[in-house]
């Protein structure tokens, strides 16, 4: 189980697990040598709403920084996330074309996306944020959402 | 006015929101166009102020509650106000079935939010017609009503 750091803005509560990495626009890095697990952040999923289909790119798909590797539609928005490394997708979470809303249910778990087979890892990973670096960031965004309301 | 031997129809009540919008249509063409005869529109909003005659509504006969979002305000108000909820749609499970109805706009829906308002219609009719069967059989007591 992963450690958070957690704020909480207005009503709404937001966590930042502590064992992986982030893009900043909310798609976590969880590395496993050269594979990564990727998924939204906690933040990204509540600001998205809730979850109606999620479409991952098939295995084999060779995929660089910032081209899309999922998109998801929401009651709210429909949302294109980037890749965060260069490599190729090599497993599709198969819960995402039966149950997605697991993203809402438990987005650092069993509502990840994809693993994808890093080309160069250690390159890559200097271009994501730390667990501390998102935070800051997250917290910001949602400040300023909050002002919206 | 009220009619406590139909079956309550409640809606979600978000105002200036899609899914909303889209279980409120839904609400109309079975309350007015296909089941006019065994079912009632309850609004949400009577229940949320404690109207009398929106309470009985619920209280003396079953509910179906169409809810927009997960926050499920109609299957939890029909509850509260001592209701009994026969079955409850939520709009966005209802879209997953019909990947092809994408349901646009607020005021008007886009054709899409029609055609899945009324695939919706059609799963709250079919409901509705089972509910009457059981109801009838039950009243014969041949078949004991279970909850949904």
């Amino acid at each position: 189980m992963p450690e958070y750091l957690e704020t909480t803005v207005d009503k709404f509560t937001f966590k930042v697990a502590t064992d992986r990495f982030y893009t900043h626009e909310g798609v976590w890095v969880l590395p496993d040598a050269d594979r990564v697990r990727v998924g939204l952040s906690d933040f990204l999923q509540q600001r998205s709403g809730d979850i109606a289909f999620a479409e991952v790119k098939p295995a084999g798909t060779e995929v660089a920084i910032g081209d899309e590797v999922a998109a998801i539609e929401t009651i709210k928005v429909n949302v294109a996330l980037g890749s965060p490394v260069n490599g190729t997708v090599i497993e599709v979470n198969p819960d995402m074309e039966i149950r997605p809303e697991a993203i809402n249910q438990d987005p650092y778990g069993a509502g990840w996306l994809a693993v994808i087979e890093a080309t160069d890892w250690e390159t890559d990973r200097a271009q994501l944020l730390d667990p501390q670096a998102y935070f800051v960031v997250m917290k910001a965004e949602a400040e300023e959402e909050a002002k919206k309301l | 006015m009220t009619d406590r031997k139909r079956i309550a129809i409640v809606p979600c009540s978000g105002i200036g929101k899609t899914y909303g919008t889209v279980s409120r249509e839904a609400a109309y063409e079975v309350t007015e166009d296909t089941r006019p005869a065994e079912t009632q529109l309850v609004p949400l909003s009577l229940l949320v102020l404690g109207d009398e005659e929106a309470r009985a509504a619920v209280a003396d006969s079953l509910a179906v509650t169409i809810d927009g979002c997960k926050l499920a305000c109609a299957t939890k108000m029909v509850k509260e106000s001592g209701g009994t909820v026969a079955q409850d749609f939520a709009v966005l499970d209802v879209y997953r079935r019909y990947k092809q109805f994408k349901p646009q706009g607020i005021a008007e829906l886009n054709e899409g939010g029609q055609n899945l308002a009324r695939a919706l219609a059609d799963e709250i009719a079919a409901v509705v017609d089972d509910l009457g069967t059981k109801h009838s059989d039950d009243a014969r007591g041949s078949v004991e009503v279970q909850d949904a």
